[in-house]
Parts: C-alpha cells; sequence; structure tokens
C-alpha cells in the first residue's frame, strides 16, 4: 500500500520485481540505477549470495521529484527466484502496490515460469489483498535470445489476467524503462 | 477505477510523531530515531547530527522485522515485539508500533539499552494512539491533478532511456 505522507508532502510507491531464478530481475534493477539520472535514484542495496544470486532482496529508491507539491517515489525490490526461498519473498511482497512479473522466455524454462507465476499468486492472495487493485505487468524478458517462446504463446501460458505486456532484454536495456513506466502509471491510477 | 488504501499520515499526525520523538531523543540518549512504514518507507525521523542513509535504513529495517516475525511463527512464538542489534559504537533497536508503523532508534554503547527499552515502550503507546485514533476529517485528498502530472513526469524522466 502506499505511504500518503500530507505533511511532509511525499507519497512512497512499492514495485515488486518477481520471477524464477536468472530469469533478469536483478539486471533489470542493475540497468535502471546505471542509465536512470543518479540526482533521480538512491543506493542499489543487494542481498546476495557469494555467487551474486539474490538471497533475500535488492532494493533500489527511485525519485520521480515533485509532482503536484507532493515528492514521489517508487521503491523497487527484487525477490529470490530460486524457489526455496519462498518465506522471503512473501516478505519482500508485504505492501506491494505494483508487480512486474519477469518471465524467461527460452523454452527451457516454461516450468520455472508457470511455478513462479503460480506462486507469486498463492503468496499475493495469502495477504488477502485486493488483488484487482495491484498495478501488474508480465515483462518477456531475453527476447535477444533464440529458442524462445513466441509474445502470443508465453501470453497464452502465464497471462490469465490479461494484464498488459511487455517485451525486453534486461542485458540491453530494452523494454526496462517502459516496463516501468507501465506499471509505474497503472499503481497510480489504481492508489491514487 | 477502484482505488487502494494505503497509510495516509496529515499533518497533525506527523506535528504529534515528531515532537514525540524529539522528546524520546532527549530523555532516552539515542541519537538518531526513525518511524517507517512496515513496507520499508520512511515517514519521519529526528536526529542532531547522526544522518544515515535513510531510505536504505528504512527498507532493511522492515525487512529484517517482517523477517524476525516469521521466525518467531517457525519457533511458535507468538511474536516478537522488537529486534536489536549490538554494534562496537552503535546499538540498533526496531519495535512494532502498530500494523503499518515501526520505531527504529539508535543509540551509542555510552547509553543503557534498559533505559532506552523502557521510554521506547512508553513512546509507543503514545504512537498507537496517533496512528490508531479515528481518522481525521481535516485529511486532505490527493490532488485531482496528480494521475495526469505523474504520467508527464515520468515520461520525461524516462525519455531518451
Amino acid at each position: 500500500m502506499p505511504l500518503i505522507n500530507f505533511a511532509a508532502r511525499e507519497i512512497n510507491y512499492k514495485i515488486v520485481y518477481y520471477g524464477c531464478g536468472l530469469c533478469g530481475k536483478t539486471t533489470n534493477l542493475q540497468y535502471i540505477h546505471r542509465k536512470i539520472n543518479p540526482d533521480a535514484r538512491g543506493k542499489l542495496v543487494s542481498i546476495a549470495t557469494e555467487e551474486e544470486r539474490t538471497l533475500y532482496f535488492d532494493f533500489l529508491p527511485l525519485t520521480l521529484g515533485t509532482v503536484k507539491g507532493m515528492q514521489t517515489r517508487f521503491h523497487l525490490y527484487t525477490v529470490p527466484g530460486q524457489s526455496y526461498y519462498n518465506a522471503s519473498r512473501k516478505l519482500v511482497l508485504q505492501g506491494v502496490d505494483g508487480v512486474i512479473f519477469v518471465a524467461d522466455s527460452q523454452i527451457t524454462r516454461l516450468d520455472e515460469n508457470v511455478e513462479s507465476y503460480l506462486n507469486l499468486w498463492d503468496n499475493l492472495l495469502s495477504q488477502g489483498d485486493d488483488l484487482s487493485k495491484l498495478g501488474f505487468v508480465i515483462q518477456m524478458n531475453k527476447r535477444d535470445l533464440t529458442e524462445v517462446f513466441s509474445v502470443e504463446d508465453l501470453n497464452e501460458l502465464l497471462n490469465h489476467t490479461d494484464s498488459p505486456v511487455t517485451e525486453s532484454s534486461a542485458v540491453t536495456g530494452q523494454g526496462v524503462f517502459e516496463t516501468l513506466k507501465v506499471v509505474c502509471k497503472q499503481v497510480i491510477a489504481k492508489t491514487g | 477505477m477502484a482505488r487502494r488504501k494505503g497509510l495516509v499520515i496529515n499533518d497533525r499526525q506527523l506535528d504529534r510523531c515528531d515532537d514525540l520523538l524529539q522528546k524520546l531523543k532527549e530523555v532516552s540518549g539515542s541519537s538518531f530515531l526513525a518511524l517507517i512504514s512496515t513496507s520499508g518507507q520512511p515517514i519521519t525521523t529526528a536526529s542532531d547530527e547522526y544522518h544515515p542513509e535513510t531510505l536504505s535504513l528504512a527498507s532493511l529495517a522492515a525487512s529484517s522485522f517482517a523477517a524476525t516475525q516469521q521466525l518467531a511463527k517457525i519457533l511458535d512464538e507468538n511474536e516478537f515485539t522488537l529486534l536489536f542489534h549490538e554494534g562496537k559504537a552503535l546499538n540498533l533497536h526496531v519495535s512494532q508500533v502498530t500494523d503499518q508503523v515501526l520505531l527504529i532508534v539508535t543509540f551509542g554503547r555510552e547509553t543503557q539499552v534498559g533505559k532506552v527499552r523502557l521510554y521506547t515502550q512508553r513512546a509507543i503507546e503514545v504512537l498507537r494512539q496517533i496512528f490508531d485514533g479515528p481518522e481525521d476529517e481535516n485529511t486532505p485528498a490527493m490532488d485531482a491533478g496528480f494521475e495526469a502530472a505523474a504520467g508527464t513526469a515520468m515520461d520525461d524522466l524516462f525519455k531518451d532511456m
């Protein structure tokens, strides 16, 4: 849920990148951190294993600036992808306003995508939140690789909510900001 | 479109919180205090000279606290209501105010833990009344043009990316 501090003239939204291990969640955040105006972002905090796999989460605060007198921020988080870190994923989802589900487009990763997608909805439902009021985007990542599903097939396999879909290659940055923009606009529309 | 309601802080609540944090800082001998949301967003702070990076601190403290709550469940404990880290020069004390609000207190080795805990507990009782009280009718609404203006700001920030 957003934190609206009228006294301090601030509004904060929480966006979570979700998806299976190695699908590109952290790569999205690293690209945003690298490319965006340094004045508009804070520190990129990562709690990762020695092998640089996300252990708990990555965190990157973005400042949109002052909008209608309100300092507007988006707090971007990733979750650990591996299924045995589900307890940590649930914690990161607490208070979420918008979710970007990062799907690995490679044909060989279908099972992991489906498992992670079902796990996301399980975890959101267990929070008891009204899911119709969450921002939600599916980012079809790794479109630069060969042996990938078509967008139509992946959409049919994963997008049961008929949510917006973007195509990306987080390594090159293609589609990274487009995806972020879609979900940010959604959460503002749904939460005010 | 249906809108979600989050944690909304008005002028009166923030003034009362700021006054209380300032008093707590003085009587407890702590160096830095922050109220944050349980989802990791800062609400307000009180400090004199020590200014840690608040956004990262809020995110990490809220996550650690949430993990502590889950540890309690796994251990069949009803709840752990505080998180305490003891450092060489600085201690960190995080405690729950309401379902949506946490209080962070940092203090040096020269300050007694018991004193901080005592005064923090008393402050939390007052803070709960501030956040759990009836909704203030004077709480303003978001500007009607916020959504459109935010969209334009986003287009500007992300252009050429």
